[in-house]
Formats: C-alpha cells, sequence, structure tokens
C-alpha cells in the first residue's frame, strides 16, 4: 500500500514539474513587453527592473532562477494587478471568497445529489423517476450561466428577495451569506443533476446484482441492504467525482464570479493573465495544479479504500 | 451395427438410447435433392445499420431533439438572411429596440413597446405614439417637485419607424438581433462541428494506433494525456487563446489541442478491448492486413460508442465557447456567437432583458436536443446499456 502511495506522489510530482514548464515557457512567449507601465518611464527604471528580474537573460536563464526562488518558496511579488504584493498573499487572500462560495456549493450538491440519485434508483420507472429524470436532463442541459442570469433577473431584481450581486465584506457574515445564496445556487444545480444521473444508472445496476438477493435473504431489511451493500459498490464510480466536486468547480466558478461580482481567485487569474502579470499567474496556476494533483491522488485512494478489488488489482506482485 | 463403441454423434457425445433402439424401418435416409432446414426464415435480414436506425427513430424523445437540432441548423443556414437588416449593420439611433413581431404586435406581446418616464411638459413629443398613460406620480428633486408621467410608448412610432420590425430587438449598437442571433448560431455550430471533426480524426488515427499495436507509442501518449489532464483546463484555454489571439481559428486550435485526447483514449479502449477477439485472429489468420482488420472488424464494434460520444461532444463545445465569451475570450468582436450574444445579453439584463431571452432560448435547446440525442444514439447503438 505504502508502495503504491508513493509511487502515485512520484508520478504527480513529475507531472507537476512537467506542467510548470510548459505553463512558464508559454507565459514566457507570450507577445508583449512585461514591463509598459508608461512611455515616460525612467529608462534607469527601466534598466533596473530589467536587471532585477533577468528579462535580458535567455529564458532557459529565467527559468532557472525562477525555479530556484520557488525551491526557497518565494513565489515572488504580483507586477501590476497588485502592485508589490506578494503572489502567496495574493492567492491568499482571494482563495477564501471562492473556496467559501464552492464549498458551500458542494455542501449542497451532496446531499441533494445523493438523496435525488438513490430515490430514483429505488423508484425506478415509477412517476417520480420520469419526472425527477426529465428535470435532471434540463438541469445537465441548461448552462449555468443562462441559469444565473435568470435567478438574478427574476429572484434579484423583480421580486428582490436577493442582493443582486455579491456583499463586499470581508468575512462570512450573515449579510454576506445571503447574498452567497444564488451564486450557490447558480453553481450546485448542474452538479446535483450530473450527480443524481451517474448515482441512478449505478445504483438500478446494482440493486439488480445477485448479492443483493442474498443480502435480504440474509434477514437484513432493505434499508440495511441498500446502505451497506448497494451503496458501496455504486459510489466506485463516483469516488473521484465527489473529490473532483471540489476542484472542478473550482475552475467552472469564473463566469458565476463574474456575473455576480465575487472578487475570487479566478478573477485575479484573468486580470493577472490579461495585465500580463506572470509571477502572479504562475504562481495562481501552480495552486491550482497542486490542489488537482493532489485530489488525483486522493481519489486513487479513495477508489482502493471504498473497493478494495481494486487495490489489490493496482499491485502485481505483493 | 453392433459395434456401437465407435458409433457417435459428430460431436463426440455417444449416441442416445432412441437412436440406438431405432428399428430399421424408422430409417430413412436423407435424399441429396431434399432441402435441409430447422425451421425457416420468415422475416428478412436486417442489417446493423438498419438495426440501429429502427431502434433509434422508435424513441419519440429522440426524434423531437433530432429535428430541433436540424431546425436550428437550418435557421443557423438561413436565418440571416430573412431578416432585411444584415447582422453587421448598426444604426445607434435604433439602439436597445425592444421586440416587435408582425401579427403578435396587436395581442398586446412584442409590440415593441416601452415604459418610460418623462415630465409632465414633454407630453406632447410622445402625443402620436402613446399606448397606455400610466399615471402620473411626483418627483422631489433639487429643482422643486415635478410632476412625472409614466408611459408606455411604441418606442418604433416614436423613432419614425412605424413601419419596421426588428423580430428579437436590437442591441446596444442597433444592430438587428434576429440576424445576429442566427449569424452566432451558425459560428458555433460551425465552430462545435469542426472541432468534434478534427478530434474524431485524430482522436480515431492515435486511438486506433495506442489500442492496436500498444508498445511505446501507447506509453509516451497515456503519460502525456496524464499530464494534460492535470492542467487546469482554463488557465490553459485562457493561455493558449492570448497566444494565438482570439477568433474563430485560434479557437479551433485551442479545443483542438487538448479535446482529441478524450476520443482517443474512448478509441483505445474500445480497440483495447476488441483486439484479442477470435474474430480479428481469424481475420489476420487469413491474411488481411492491419489497416483492413481495423477498419473491418474492429472498428465497427467502436463506431456506436465513438459517436455517441461525438453527439455529446457537440453542446459542450458551444458551453465553453458560451463561457470564454463571458470572460472576453470569445470569437472576435463584429462576429457573433451564441456565448457572446449571452454575455452581451448578461450585461444589458436589468434594463433590457429581451436581449438574452433568445439567446438563452436556443443554448438551452441545442444542449438538450444534442444531450437527449446522444442518449437516443447510446441506446440504439447498444442496447443492452440502457438502463
Amino acid at each position: 500500500m505504502l508502495k503504491y502511495i508513493l509511487q502515485r506522489i512520484v508520478a504527480a510530482f513529475f507531472t507537476f514539474l512537467v506542467i510548470v514548464v510548459v505553463v512558464f515557457f508559454v507565459l514566457h512567449s507570450m507577445p508583449g513587453d512585461i514591463i509598459d507601465f508608461s512611455p515616460k518611464l525612467d529608462p534607469n527604471v527601466r534598466q533596473m527592473i530589467i536587471n532585477k528580474y533577468h528579462l535580458d537573460d535567455p529564458l532557459i536563464v529565467q527559468f532557472g532562477y525562477t525555479m530556484s526562488d520557488y525551491l526557497h518558496f518565494d513565489f515572488g511579488y504580483s507586477l501590476k494587478v497588485r502592485p508589490g504584493v506578494p503572489v502567496f498573499q495574493v492567492v491568499l487572500e482571494r482563495l477564501p471568497v471562492t473556496i467559501q462560495l464552492n464549498y458551500l456549493a458542494a455542501l449542497v450538491i451532496l446531499p441533494f445529489g445523493l438523496f435525488f440519485g438513490i430515490t430514483m434508483a429505488i423508484k425506478k420507472n415509477t412517476v417520480y423517476d420520469h419526472v425527477a429524470s426529465s428535470i435532471v436532463i434540463l438541469l445537465i442541459s441548461v448552462p449555468s450561466f443562462v441559469l444565473a442570469a435568470l435567478m438574478q433577473y427574476f429572484l434579484a431584481y423583480k421580486l428582490e428577495w436577493f442582493p443582486l450581486i455579491l456583499s463586499a465584506e470581508d468575512h462570512l457574515t450573515w449579510t454576506k451569506f445571503y447574498s452567497m445564496i444564488l451564486p450557490i445556487l447558480a453553481l450546485s444545480f448542474g452538479g446535483i443533476a450530473s450527480i443524481a444521473r451517474t448515482l441512478r444508472a449505478e445504483l438500478a445496476e446494482v440493486l439488480t446484482m445477485d448479492f443483493m438477493l442474498l443480502a435480504k435473504a440474509k434477514g437484513f431489511t432493505y434499508r440495511q441492504a441498500i446502505t451497506r451493500h448497494a451503496l458501496r459498490n455504486s459510489c466506485v464510480p463516483l469516488a473521484s467525482t465527489f473529490l473532483y466536486l471540489f476542484l472542478g468547480v473550482l475552475s467552472s466558478s469564473l463566469v458565476i464570479e463574474q456575473i455576480f461580482g465575487v472578487p475570487g481567485l479566478s478573477k485575479t487569474l484573468l486580470a493577472s493573465i490579461n495585465g500580463k502579470d506572470h509571477w502572479l499567474t504562475m504562481g495562481i496556476v501552480i495552486f491550482y495544479v497542486f490542489i488537482g494533483l493532489f485530489m488525483a491522488i486522493l481519489a486513487d485512494l479513495s477508489y482502493g479504500i471504498v473497493d478494495p478489488r481494486i487495490r489489490m488489482g493496482g499491485k502485481k506482485n505483493d | 451395427m453392433t459395434d456401437n463403441r465407435t458409433i457417435c454423434l459428430e460431436n463426440g457425445d455417444p449416441l442416445g438410447e432412441d437412436l440406438l433402439s431405432m428399428t430399421p424401418e424408422q430409417l430413412k435416409l436423407v435424399e441429396r435433392e431434399e432441402k435441409i432446414t430447422d425451421v425457416e426464415f420468415k422475416t428478412e435480414a436486417v442489417s446493423y445499420g438498419k438495426d440501429v436506425w429502427r431502434r433509434f427513430v422508435r424513441s419519440k424523445v429522440t426524434i423531437v431533439s433530432l429535428v430541433i437540432i436540424l431546425l436550428i441548423i437550418l435557421m443557423g443556414i438561413i436565418g440571416p438572411y430573412l431578416s432585411p437588416h444584415d447582422y453587421l449593420e448598426q444604426n445607434l439611433a435604433l439602439k436597445n429596440m425592444p421586440p416587435r413581431v408582425q401579427g403578435l404586435e396587436k395581442l398586446g406581446i412584442l409590440d415593441g413597446s416601452q415604459v418610460i418616464e418623462i415630465q409632465e411638459g414633454e407630453l406632447e413629443n410622445y402625443a402620436d405614439c402613446i399606448i397606455e398613460n400610466l399615471g402620473t406620480f411626483e418627483v422631489k428633486s433639487a429643482f422643486g417637485t415635478g410632476t412625472m408621467v409614466r408611459l408606455k410608448i411604441n418606442l418604433y412610432e416614436y423613432n419614425g419607424i412605424g413601419d419596421e420590425y426588428f423580430w428579437f430587438g436590437t442591441d446596444a449598437l442597433g444592430r438587428d438581433l434576429f440576424s445576429r442571433l442566427w449569424q452566432g448560431t451558425r459560428v458555433s455550430l460551425l465552430l462545435a462541428f469542426s472541432v468534434v471533426m478534427i478530434n474524431l480524426t485524430i482522436g480515431l488515427i492515435v486511438g486506433a494506433i495506442c489500442g492496436y499495436y500498444g508498445g511505446w507509442v501507447d506509453m509516451l501518449i497515456q503519460r502525456l494525456m496524464d499530464v494534460v489532464w492535470n492542467i487546469p483546463s482554463l488557465p490553459l484555454t485562457i493561455l493558449l487563446i492570448m497566444l494565438f489571439g482570439s477568433g474563430i481559428l485560434p479557437l479551433v486550435l485551442v479545443f483542438c489541442l487538448t479535446g482529441w485526447m478524450g476520443t482517443a483514449n474512448g478509441v483505445r479502449m474500445q480497440f483495447y478491448r476488441y483486439k484479442n477477439r477470435e474474430y480479428v485472429l481469424a481475420s489476420r489468420t487469413m491474411g488481411s492486413s492491419d489497416a483492413r482488420t481495423m477498419a473491418r472488424h474492429i472498428l465497427p464494434n467502436a463506431v456506436g460508442t465513438i459517436i455517441t460520444q461525438c453527439a455529446l461532444s457537440v453542446p459542450n463545445v458551444v458551453f465553453q465557447e458560451a463561457g470564454l465569451s463571458y470572460l472576453g475570450l470569445g470569437v472576435q468582436a463584429p462576429n457573433p456567437s451564441i456565448g457572446m450574444l449571452l454575455s452581451d445579453g448578461q450585461k444589458a439584463l436589468l434594463d433590457y432583458p429581451f436581449m438574452i431571452v433568445a439567446p438563452g432560448v436556443v443554448i438551452v435547446l441545442l444542449m438538450l436536443a444534442f444531450n437527449l440525442m446522444g442518449n437516443g444514439l447510446r441506446d440504439a447503438f447498444n442496447p443492452t446499456l440502457r438502463e
């Protein structure tokens, strides 16, 4: 087991390296000057900046400098989006609102997705199942930004039930939470629908298996049989979905953040790419990649926990 | 006949009791001219394609979605020419006009009306275009109290174009939204179909090679996919668009750069699954080339999955392009796309909500129809998968 985890971590580390290299070179081969503050900029100052960031050196040398900085956990400073602020600090500042939004959305998605998936599978081919399935297909097909626009217009503007955009408070207060309801809803409908659909298909298949009959024959109640045997088996394909939920929403929320005026991490990312704030872009991308790889490893491990057969299959001999 | 140890049936089973105790009178030899059949087939043989088609048309939902898709494609082709206004024709005097449709305007909907608030003294300016007077109200300002009138006016009459009709209204630059919507649909669909076609071609070739031959090429491409899939797609897409510039061609390039891997992986799995089947071995034993074996014996097994995957990835591309448009990274400016119209509509949502309705409806219909048709295709190609 330990060997397997180590293998995964080493593989993830190499993936990480490759991605950092790719992103660095794509970023630095983008057209345009990093320093374009003003035409009145003193040439001496310009030269100083060039010297400081080694902009005269070949790309490969610059890459070396950047990497040696990263090894000391120095992610540099933001140049334009937040001039003079360390990249690490920018990420830390922007992160809370993005995390709050996404994890609250995940908290909505999980119970509802599980509930609808399970009930749809149990009541398969009933009126309830047909209605719920149609709603699920509808929710998967309606893009989250159309849904967001609809809710923003009707619930927030016409009925004035919710604020139009996110409140600008720093901490998670009641008013802020109240203004977060619409973006959370916009983020969660798609997730609920896709989890419900997958779970329904999986569970409906597992329910017809022989071991379900055995469980019934052993004297389990229906509820026990479902929770102990059926759910565990149907969760294997969902294990990664649950984990990627926490990551996937992270990147899909950009448009929602834009619509509701959320000062989140992805908005900063967009601004930094637009403004050629390379160090900030690198910092945020590295952060995303790190979380992504971490989640991928967790997903692999969770397969083994949910379904021990996969763990045995993963190893060749021992 | 006495030595019955050597007498047995073709498959090696000993003869049954009923055959051994058969009297010579019962034995009748099969005549050469006689036709030997078990049961005569009453139905004619059905080919695979015909079978799939029959299952496909059986579902009403699938047929409806196919019709919707065809209608949208048709409108994407002829739509921009139906309206007398070109999709690029700007007229700032006629900006933000609400929709007005012949016939329907008599019912009081889509009649090009707008509610405005004016000072009481200006009332005669609007004399000839008032539909309804919604009453007066008092307003206190620094200049004292004034009486305001809320009017529902026909904006078309007011602008002196009483005989013109903008079916879906106009945008902030006075461009006809009807032409723009269908031109946008055309652009979005063109983008989606070309991306899917390119992905399919590359994915099919690479997937077939990886799945059939395996070896170091397979290893290399698998590792490449591992790396690319772990790059968060959004920053990568944004970076590439920044690098290539925005526009239809760069967008196709960006979507294809990583998109073919999904198709390749699907094809690879299918090829890997079927390459060790006995009929594949038989085909190779009979001396057919690798290409022929793949095309004639393995690919037909995988074709259902591949087509379904393609049908499901068309709305995905439209969706992704729309998302990018919201961030200002979509198709280039004068050329509309569904996403561009949506994001323009989003900006004017609170004042002119009609702008987002038509593109919103079209994108929802597109996604819905393609998803449902994809499900229908999957069921038609592989009925065992049906829940």
